[in-house]
């Protein structure tokens, strides 16, 4: 059987004049949780419409679980973008509906909507009206209609947005069990915090094209930026004239934010020889090799006109930057 | 045997369609407590109908130099109103009013100022000018602002047996023996069925016994059309088409609606349906509604529903609200009104160039036909009754094809409906 669960094959959609996704291309493996990010816009919710068959690509080729998804769409569960409920419909009715639909009998779906109902912390609402409940509430309600039918595909097109962070944490917890669970889970977000905990892999998507499909341990590396963070022990000025005389260094400035010099370092420089031989030039409250986060990332490629050439020599394009 | 994911499917999206319509407070009231209602007021139907009407009391004036007029209009307004002449064939002569007026002959025209103010005041209930001129006598009869219609009719019908009198006393005819000679005779009509069995004919009710079909099957579908318009702008403007749409295909989705909402027509139908048999059976006159044309209504009422259905789901699919969706829905709507308008011509003349032509024009054909077939007087060739079938079946197809597309494509469309242009490309979409 093959790992692959979702695969595309240079997929493009046009509404209009508007070429939304552009020959994008990636694939998702069995077990992977996979980070879909990109700014307003970027083509994220047109993909995924187009990976649920709800939408049909222009060209290119998308397979789910080894076909189409709409022969496998009980075997996927989705979150969509725009939450919607039957606004008149109780709380009870409208989970029995959503897992009748995916073909689950009616004694299994009760126990499954108590037990989901306790889990996300909504006891007591199964008899409500779907309308009586809150923004946040109704979110983690569609949740339970997604996820209801344990499916092996989760799709999850901004699921944390709205949320206030105690259940931003308790949705979040929740699909890292479903991740331990074996679940492949697809999820678009511009919560880079909640990427960064729970994706192994991360696709960004910008202006309709893919500008970025790593691992989460290949974006570190490649994103490595070479800075040191130097937080001096005395004042600035003798610091300033101790560190220029330390090899390897591209160049060098005081960041109020952090209170601590920000130290570039020319290519081929090994890190840790460079901190060492800081500290030994002066006195530190603290020194830290900065780690580039999926924000820095993302602003780097979505913050100005990035193209795909680009993006696929993103090391080189930091290294330009610095030289 | 497990039930095929696709057939499941359709069935949960019916079911819910169909539940959710039916349990709806509008619903309840308009499609079961109203004809319930009305079937239980059915016996009480006689009652209602023998009811008397508030009695006409008080003065009239006659201003009548004469004095001939005043004294015939007393007699005739003795006289029980249902047996004048001209009310013998007035359908509101089935309720009786009683008659209780002094007659007050006023020989001095230069009184009408005064009785004027007398019947502003309502203190007089009608005055009556005679008077002469070139051409002959004139009769006036003036009446209170809030006199009833009833007893303005019965005033006149009154005064106009009165002026007749008047003239055949003139004549030195006796006017009793003449109203016997004049008097219609009554005609006992009964239709011989093939069995040998006889059952009163009357004939209005049987040219309204087409009406009532169409007009049954035209409320129904209509009625479940404007519920499958409604909820799908519904789930349009409620964003919960989406998640519809991770469950379902559109055509699965689209499937299971129109089936869902053909089961609202169908309690409509049956429980309007059932009420007008029950009615007519209280009545006797069941003969009326023969076994055919129960047939014919069970084979139009799919194509009758389904062809307005397609175009509601899809003109709902295509909106955001229903002011959108009812300026597009006119042209449509325009067409499905030709047999509310055309029913009468085509009820006494069910194979003429008119009826025929509508047969074969949809999305009216389904109702033209049901006229048509159910009407007593003349057969429809069996012909014309297949191929109108056969057009009709054929434009729900076209129609289910081009809602398919235009419902796959504009469900997830917001913001301004789609002009006749886009509709097009919606269509060619792939």
């Amino acid at each position: 059987m093959s790992n692959i669960v979702i695969q595309l094959a240079n997929v493009n959609k046009r509404f209009g004049v508007l070429h939304a996704v552009r020959d994008v291309s990636f694939e998702i493996q069995r077990g992977q949780v996979c980070g879909f990010l990109g700014p307003n816009g970027a083509g994220k919710s047109t993909t995924i419409r187009m990976v649920m068959s709800i939408l049909l690509p222009d060209s290119g080729v998308i397979t789910v679980l080894g076909g189409s998804a709409l022969d496998a769409k009980d075997r996927i569960g989705y979150l969509p973008e725009e939450r919607g409920l039957y606004r008149k419909m109780r709380v009870a009715d409208f989970l029995r509906f959503m897992a009748k639909l995916k073909g689950i009998s009616r004694a299994d779906a009760d126990s499954r909507i108590r037990s989901w109902l306790e889990r996300v912390e909504l006891p007591n609402v199964s008899q409500k009206r779907c309308e009586e409940l809150s923004k946040g509430m109704q979110q983690k309600l569609q949740f339970i209609g997604a996820v209801l039918h344990e499916p092996p595909l989760l799709i999850l097109d901004e699921p944390f947005s709205g949320l206030d962070p105690v259940n931003r944490r308790l949705l979040s917890s929740v699909v890292r069990q479903l991740k331990e669970n074996g679940t492949t889970i697809l999820f678009s977000t511009h919560q880079m915090e909640q990427a960064e905990d729970l994706c192994d892999q991360i696709l960004l998507i910008h202006k309709g094209e893919k500008v970025l499909d790593e691992t989460m341990s290949q974006i570190h590396s490649r994103f490595d930026p070479r800075t040191i963070l130097a937080q001096p022990a005395n004042s600035i000025d003798t610091a300033t004239q101790a560190l220029k005389v330390v090899a390897g260094i591209e160049s060098m400035r005081w960041s109020l934010e952090q209170k601590s010099f920000e130290i570039r370092l020319l290519a081929g420089v090994d890190p840790q020889r460079a901190m060492v031989d800081i500290m030994r030039a002066t006195p530190l409250r603290r020194v830290e090799l900065q780690r580039a986060t999926l924000d820095d990332v993302f602003v780097k490629l979505v913050g100005g006109s990035v193209t795909k050439f680009e993006a696929t020599s993103a090391t080189e394009q930091v290294k330009v930057n610095h030289g | 045997m497990a039930e095929r994911g696709a057939t499941r499917r359709v069935r949960v999206i019916a079911w819910r369609d169909f539940r959710y319509t039916v349990l709806t407070k509008g619903f309840l009231i308009g499609a079961i407590i109203l004809p319930g209602i009305m079937f239980a007021a059915i016996p009480l139907l006689p009652l209602l109908i023998d009811s008397k009407t508030a009695p006409l009391t008080g003065r009239v004036a006659v201003i009548d130099p004469s004095n001939s007029i005043a004294k015939a209009f007393e007699i005739t307004l003795r006289k029980n109103p249902a047996q004048t002449i001209d009310l013998e064939e007035d359908a509101t002569n089935t309720s009786t009013t009683d008659v209780a007026l002094t007659v007050e002959s006023v020989p001095d025209p230069s009184r009408v100022e005064e009785l004027l103010l007398q019947l502003r005041d309502s203190s007089l209930q009608a005055l009556i000018i005679i008077s002469s001129n070139a051409d002959g006598p004139s009769t006036e009869l003036l009446i209170p602002s809030e006199a009833s219609p009833r007893h303005t009719t019965i005033l006149e019908k009154s005064l106009r047996e009165a002026v007749t009198r008047v003239r055949v006393s003139k004549a030195n005819e006796d006017y009793e023996r003449i109203t016997k000679l004049l008097a219609r005779p009554k005609i006992d009509t009964r239709r011989v069925s093939p069995d040998g069995s006889e059952s009163n004919e009357i004939a209005q009710l049987r040219m309204l016994v087409p009406a009532g079909f169409m007009f049954l099957l035209w409320m129904a579908v209509i009625t479940s059309g404007n519920y499958l318009l409604t909820s799908t702008i519904e789930e349009k403007s409620s964003r919960v088409m989406e998640v519809l749409l991770s469950a379902v295909s559109p055509i699965e989705l689209l499937c299971g609606k129109l089936v869902g909402q053909a089961g609202v027509a169908g309690v409509m139908l049956l429980m309007y349906g059932g009420v007008g048999l029950a009615g007519l059976g209280a009545v006797a006159m069941l003969d009326v509604v023969p076994l055919p044309h129960l047939l014919w209504l069970v084979v139009w009422f799919p194509l009758a529903y389904f062809t307005v259905a397609a175009i509601m789901v899809s003109l709902g699919s295509a909106v955001s609200d229903l002011r959108e969706a009812q300026s597009l829905i006119g042209p449509a709507m325009i067409l499905l009104t030709v047999p509310l308008i055309l029913w009468l011509p085509i009820v006494e003349n069910p194979n003429g160039t008119l009826a025929t032509v509508c047969s074969f024009i949809p999305p009216a054909a389904p109702f033209v036909m049901i006229l048509r077939l159910t009407g007593a007087n003349e057969a429809v060739p069996l012909v014309q009754a297949l191929l109108a079938m056969f057009v009709s079946a054929a434009t729900v197809v076209a129609i289910l094809w081009v809602g398919a597309r235009v419902f796959r494509v504009g469900v997830l469309m917001q913001g301004k409906p789609p002009s006749p242009i886009e509709l097009l490309r919606w269509i060619r979409a792939r």
